[in-house]
């Protein structure tokens, strides 16, 4: 009798500890637009802020990766497949396509984002303060600071009046980055040649018809399509001798002219950290979306002399990285 | 028997072990207590210096963020606006974005009040933009006071802002004004730690959240949920100086401190949580209790301990009195606790051998008094020897006597009068004997044998026994006249002998005498038996003992049963006067 109810209680202890076990290790569904290798830098800030609140991956927490490989249009079904399946929380990080498609996949599942643009007027969250909703995340200013971008250009090159401007059409955020652009160029007093391109086929010929163009330079909008291809585009600007600027420092280290747009490195960082809080047991809508309090410029002086140009000490003395 | 014997006991019991149970407890609790009173207060003094000294270390920090940038501004408005001095201002201004990463954008105002320079990070830049600025607050507030801080703003209601404005020495200087992001403060507040897990806040003017180290509870922008954090500063301003009890936003309860920033009038408030901050408390608390506890369980097994040592050895006492008092003489109190208690175990044991004697003497005097005169019981008694009692040979005289005429006498008369006749003559008789301390052998009917010198020896034999013998013969001759009646004639006889014979203690163990066996005895019964009404019979012996002391009349020689030759005779002269007045 006695030996009998100690197997019992050996058997329900055996039978209470694994379901609790596998229920110990919660787990993130991560969504991205691209591939791992292009994420390379963004998943490692994100880990970052993950261990941060004292996550790490395979040890307290496991993340289920679904990737779109660049083709956007695949990234709603992929969403709603990765919605179906049991997680605590969805990162949706990497751009506002990425946001939406997670948006519309699930209501019920916390979703943190990461994304440039204004979520409000894209529609991602009804207020900063109180997103509301299953969303919550963080802001980075890349979008808003397109115009900048052609600032710089402008006092790098400040003998030209002509510009071209890159532009994914298949953006969320391309149209108001367009009339952010256009508003720019006329306080500024140049003119825009705008250059729209949503595959990597079109950019050989992109800088083609700049350099035709004799264009002061080529300014990217903000768009994660192009910070993504940061290296691509690099050496086509070296090979085409393109005076051009992206919103991601990638490009400049990868032998681009410069970069101004917010530190993707604090954007992704503070998306694991509202991840972890969010497994903690917070509720997203307690969670106020931020914004990314740094932008940074970053310059290559070789690419300059190898286009035969200089930077202004106003663009050296404001440089937060200077690649030599 | 029992019950009057448990009940005194247990309560003994009781009020020994409460009363050291008390002396142990009664002094640890107040030691414990008192220490926990002034280990409360000192913690609560010590907590005060401590978070005091941790809101000023932050407030220091925090003012150091905003007199960084205020220096840093200070560089921009320190030479007159000239023509040509736009383009350096410029790269002064990014400069100054380069260097101070809060500062999100920078306007310069002429002394005209004229945007001259605007410098942003996000928008455009403006060179000369012309607007007169000259009527906003951060002009006239600079202009007035130099230094100038603007209300905290929440940009889309969420991210705070603050506009400094700063006028250089000199009008032409102008003023610069720059929007500074106040998100930036959390590295500073984040870095301020109040014990393990306490931290540190900035409410502004109106209250509200500024600073947290929860970066969202700021940009929550959330006035109700911030309520609790103003409440506490009320309570800390209630009591300027002291740390004050309150809540977080999480509902818990913590200890707070608060310094104000001149200037810009925003609080800086540390807070610890209150389990933290009293925690050493506690645990001193638990350390007492537990010391409490452990005392207490020691005191109550040293006081049972020490009870039942003294509990038991007073039951063995008791229980041994009561034996003894039952009579167990021979009872002895076992107590080897080498203290009072063997004390009195000891004095207990004595006396009840000392009792044991005493009884076993009583018991003998009893028995003397059986066949001993009170006074000779008395004596050996006295002497504490009762070996006077022990067979021996010894020169004594014997005395016998018997009445004459008892036999037919007792015949005749009722049997209570015969018992009542021989209980005044025995009576009588004793009387006399008791008072010439000689000893009464024994009565046998109407008859006595009495002896002299033995077992108490005396000086005078003879002349003792032949003046006692006429006391017999007085008070018996007294007796006899008021008993003589017409019909029958009672008289009384004694015979008297000395000389050597074996006396000493005859008899079994249920029942023994002390008597004399000899020839003399057998002589002086048969005196006895020999003497007339009146007469005492002496032999020579104790005739020649006498001498002339007593006037004895020799009579002729008598053939006595069991003698051979005739015995020599004497008669004691008992006066004429007594024998007359009993006639």
């Amino acid at each position: 009798m006695r030996r009998r109810d100690f197997i019992a209680l050996v058997g329900s202890a055996v039978a209470w500890t694994v379901p609790a076990r596998a229920q110990s290790m919660p787990v993130i569904g991560y969504l991205g637009s691209e591939n791992p290798e292009r994420y390379s830098s963004r998943l490692r800030a994100f880990r970052e802020g993950l261990a941060e609140v004292g996550y790490i991956e395979g040890r307290n927490v496991e993340i289920e990766f679904r990737w779109a490989e660049g083709q956007y249009n695949r990234l709603p079904a992929i969403a709603k497949d990765l919605a179906s399946r049991p997680l605590n929380v969805i990162v949706a990080a990497g751009g506002a396509e990425v946001a939406l498609a997670a948006k519309s996949a699930t209501a019920t599942i916390p979703i943190v984002f990461e994304m440039g643009g204004d979520p409000i007027a894209l529609g991602v969250v009804d207020s900063l303060s109180r997103p509301g909703g299953n969303l919550t995340g963080v802001s980075s200013l890349s979008v808003e600071v397109s115009r900048k971008r052609l600032e710089f250009m402008h006092e790098m090159r400040p003998g030209t009046k002509v510009f071209a401007v890159a532009v994914n059409p298949t953006s969320p955020t391309s149209s108001s980055q367009l009339k952010n652009l256009h508003t720019a160029a006329t306080s500024l007093g140049l003119e825009l040649v705008v250059l729209k391109t949503s595959t990597e086929q079109e950019f050989d010929g992109m800088f083609t018809a700049v350099h035709d163009m004799r264009a002061g330079g080529l300014v990217f909008s903000s768009d994660p399509y192009f910070a993504y291809r940061s290296q691509q585009l690099a050496a086509l600007a070296v090979r085409h001798a393109v005076p051009a600027m992206t919103q991601s420092r990638d490009f400049p280290l990868a032998g681009g002219l410069m970069s101004y747009g917010g530190d993707f490195n604090q954007s992704h960082r503070h998306t694991g950290m509202y991840a972890g809080r969010i497994l903690k047991g917070e509720k997203p809508s307690d969670l106020p979306v931020q914004r990314v309090t740094k932008v940074e410029l970053f310059i290559n002086l070789k690419a300059a002399s190898a286009l035969g140009i200089s930077f202004p000490s106003s663009i050296l003395s404001s440089a937060d990285g200077v690649i030599e | 028997m029992s019950n009057p014997l448990v009940v005194p006991r247990t309560s003994l019991f009781k009020k020994y072990f409460r009363a050291l149970f008390a002396a142990a407890v009664v002094p640890l609790l107040i030691a414990g207590g008192s220490d926990a009173w002034f280990g409360y207060h000192d913690q609560r003094a010590r907590l005060n210096d401590l978070l005091n000294a941790e809101a000023r270390f932050a407030a220091v920090n925090i003012q150091d963020f905003i007199e960084g940038i205020r220096d840093q501004l200070g560089w921009t408005v320190q030479l007159p606006w000239s023509e040509d001095g736009g383009d350096r201002r410029r790269l002064d201004a990014l400069r100054l974005l380069r260097q101070v990463p809060s500062v999100e954008n920078l306007t310069l105002v002429d002394a005209t009040g004229k945007e001259r320079l605007f410098v942003s990070r996000i928008g455009l830049n403006r060179i000369e933009g012309g607007d007169d600025l000259s009527a906003k607050p951060a002009v006239t507030g600079a202009r007035s006071d130099r230094i100038w801080y603007g209300p905290v703003t929440f940009h889309g209601g969420s991210e705070p802002f603050m506009a400094i404005a700063i006028a250089g020495n000199r009008t032409a200087d102008g003023v610069a004004i720059a929007e500074v992001n106040l998100k930036f403060i959390w590295e500073v507040i984040s870095g301020i730690r109040v014990g393990r897990t306490g931290d540190a806040f900035v409410l502004d003017r109106p209250g509200r959240l500024v600073a947290h180290p929860d970066i969202s509870l700021v940009l929550r922008a959330d006035e109700a949920a911030q309520r609790p954090l103003q409440a506490l500063r009320a309570a800390i301003l209630a009591r300027p100086g002291q740390a004050a009890v309150g809540q977080d936003v999480m509902g818990k309860s913590v200890l707070g401190a608060m310094v104000q920033i001149p200037g810009v009038d925003w609080s800086v408030i540390v807070k610890q949580p209150l389990a933290e901050a009293f925690a050493p408390i506690y645990a001193a608390l638990w350390r007492t209790a537990a010391l409490l506890v452990g005392g207490a369980a020691l005191a109550a097994v040293l006081a049972y301990w020490l009870t039942q040592r003294m509990i038991g050895p007073i039951r063995l006492l008791e229980d041994g009195v009561a034996r003894i008092g039952a009579g167990q003489f021979d009872h002895r109190i076992s107590l080897t606790t080498r203290d009072e208690f063997e004390r009195l175990a000891t004095r207990f044991n004595e006396m009840a051998a000392e009792l044991a004697v005493s009884q076993e003497r009583s018991e003998r005097i009893n028995r003397l008094k059986r066949f001993l005169a009170p006074q000779v019981a008395e004596l050996v008694d006295r002497t504490g020897d009762d070996r006077v009692l022990d067979g021996r040979r010894v020169e004594v005289v014997v005395i016998f006597c018997d009445m004459r005429g008892f036999t037919a006498f007792s015949a005749r008369v009722e049997p209570e009068t015969v018992m009542g006749v021989l209980r005044e003559y025995y009576d009588a008789l004793e009387k006399v004997v008791g008072a010439h301390e000689a000893t009464l052998i024994n009565f046998s009917g109407d008859g006595a044998m009495v002896l002299v010198n033995a077992p108490v020896a005396c000086s005078d034999p003879a002349l003792q026994a032949v003046t006692m013998a006429i006391d017999m013969q007085i008070s018996v001759q007294k007796l006899l006249a008021g008993w003589r009646a017409p019909d029958h004639q009672l008289g009384f006889g004694v015979g008297l002998a000395m000389g050597p014979a074996t006396v000493g203690q005859i008899g079994s163990e249920g029942r023994l005498h002390y008597s004399a066996i000899g020839n003399v005895v057998n002589l002086a019964s048969r005196l006895c038996s020999s003497a007339q009404d009146s007469e005492i019979l002496i032999d020579r012996v104790a005739a020649h003992a006498v001498g002339s002391r007593v006037p004895l009349v020799e009579l002729d020689a008598r053939t006595l049963k069991g003698f051979d030759q005739p015995v020599p005779v004497f008669s004691a002269v008992i006066e004429k006067a007594v024998t007359d007045s009993t006639a």
